[in-house]
């Protein structure tokens, strides 16, 4: 039966653990090794909106493993822009590819083409509802940083309110027994209470701030992420607020030796360039194992065991 | 029908044929109403609705009369998710004949619409929608496409 990747909520902790498990075998392997994972099939990446990292990493990780790519990078260069229907150009394009990765700006566009598809699908991000293997990602980045995931304590900076990313790895963290929290953000941007309400009250600790100084000798991942202008309805608002999100790296003086700065980047002024110096940077190496998990995640959804 | 009448009260008579919908919490008669006049079929029945009668299982009920025979499928599901646990009795000369207690499924397929705007069954036409309870105790569903969850009652029903 196919194997499709749709959300986050699909999936069990030994379902994940299972994700993390094949890249960690996937990074191990010699470049001549991954390369025959895959010989033949090819992945069509269809990008009906434009997300530049997200569409390379899949594409550079399909060609590492030996099978190749077809696809488009915007709904213009598509027969959509001609007015087929979102589910013909899935029953088309599936008579040219092996596996399916889909980005679309209509919420649960995934998981139709999963419905009406008999090929295996993969979201890379349907609107502001699900990017799950940007969550397998950071999760495969934090267990290699750490050593481990439960029992860390995670502090989130920015945007917490609108974040995507930071909704679907709060919620994924939880499910590993992460029970601390720590929320800077700008009063506008908080997290949603409802995502703090759990079965188990007395278990998780959500603790809030605006101040990030106060975070960062506390954590053990300093999450970061973009504080988005347009989020702001007062624009004096964005004024008074960006620049107390900025990360220099003498503010990193007090950290945990083992700390780790993560991004889903793009960065567009969260991390002062100094940082990318200090051992905490972890961004730019979370990019590559953003290749990694992508990677295990083509071969399990392919039927390749590992 | 003739309503009888007698020294303290205005009573609504039995019915010879008909669809009573019974159980339904007070409060909740109108909500019932507001579904049966979108259904054009349902038009020129004659209908009673009565409000705060009485009841040993609720306390207060409304009750609605319906003078017709046989009452769609579909808009006992509608009925059942906007208000699920009424009861709806068939009656003939004057007697019950069947009754059913409606209860929300637990997914609805295509008779709800998705209230955001961005989901897919409404940037697409023609996507049946589907809508599952959160749980067994909760007045919660989520769609299936975009993962929003929403109070059963907040969404439109779909009119075909």
């Amino acid at each position: 039966m196919k194997k499709d990747l749709i959300s986050m909520d699909d999936l069990t902790v030994d379902e994940i653990k299972d994700y993390l498990r094949v890249a960690h075998l996937v990074e191990a392997m010699s470049d001549e090794e991954r390369y025959r994972l895959l010989p033949g099939k090819i992945m069509a990446a269809m990008f009906f909106e434009p997300s530049t990292r997200t569409r390379l990493s899949f594409e550079s990780a399909m060609h590492r493993l030996g099978g190749s790519v077809i696809g488009f990078a915007e709904q213009s260069a598509t027969s959509v822009s001609k007015g087929e229907s979102f589910t013909d150009t899935i029953h088309t394009v599936e008579n040219y590819c092996d596996i399916m990765v889909i980005r679309h700006p209509g919420e649960g566009t995934a998981r139709l083409a999963a419905m009406e598809s008999r090929l295996p699908v993969i979201n890379a991000g349907d609107g502001s509802n699900q990017h799950p293997t940007q969550t397998l990602l950071d999760l495969f980045t934090i267990e290699k940083d750490l050593g481990q995931i439960s029992g860390i304590t995670v502090a989130f900076v920015g945007d917490l309110k609108y974040s995507r990313t930071v909704h679907s790895l709060i919620r994924a963290l939880m499910k590993f027994d992460v029970t601390n929290f720590i929320l800077v953000a700008p009063e506008s941007l908080r997290l949603p209470k409802y995502f703090m309400m759990t079965d188990e009250p007395d278990k998780y600790h959500f603790y809030e701030t605006n101040q990030l100084e106060e975070a960062i000798s506390k954590c053990d991942i300093l999450y970061m992420t973009r504080i988005q202008r347009e989020r702001f309805p007062d624009l004096l608002e964005y004024e008074k607020v960006k620049d107390s999100y900025l990360l220099t790296a003498a503010m990193l003086a007090d950290a945990k030796p083992h700390l780790r700065v993560l991004h889903p980047l793009p960065r567009v002024n969260e991390i002062a360039y100094d940082v990318d110096k200090t051992k905490f940077a972890g961004y730019f190496p979370q990019a590559r194992n953003g290749v990694i998990m992508r990677q295990a995640i083509l071969t399990k959804h392919l039927g390749v065991a590992l | 029908m003739s309503a009888v009448k007698n020294e303290n009260m205005l009573m609504i008579p039995k019915i010879k044929l008909g669809i009573v919908i019974d159980h339904i919490p007070a409060g909740d008669g109108v909500k019932i109403l507001e579904i049966i006049s979108r259904y054009e079929e349902l038009k020129d029945v004659p209908i009673t609705l009565g409000l705060n009668y009485d009841s040993k299982k609720l306390g207060r009920k409304d009750l609605i009369k319906l003078q017709l025979e046989f009452l769609a499928p579909e808009i006992i599901q509608h009925i059942s998710i906007v208000v699920p646990g009424v009861t709806i009795k068939a009656i003939k000369e004057y007697k019950v004949y069947s009754k059913v207690v409606v209860q929300a499924p637990k997914e609805i397929r295509n008779l709800l619409k998705c209230k955001n705007p961005n989901c897919i069954t409404n940037l697409q036409p023609g996507i049946e929608t589907v809508f599952v309870a959160v749980d067994e105790n909760s007045d919660q569903v989520k769609c299936n496409y975009c993962e929003r969850i929403f109070d059963r009652s907040e969404l439109q029903p779909i009119i075909k």
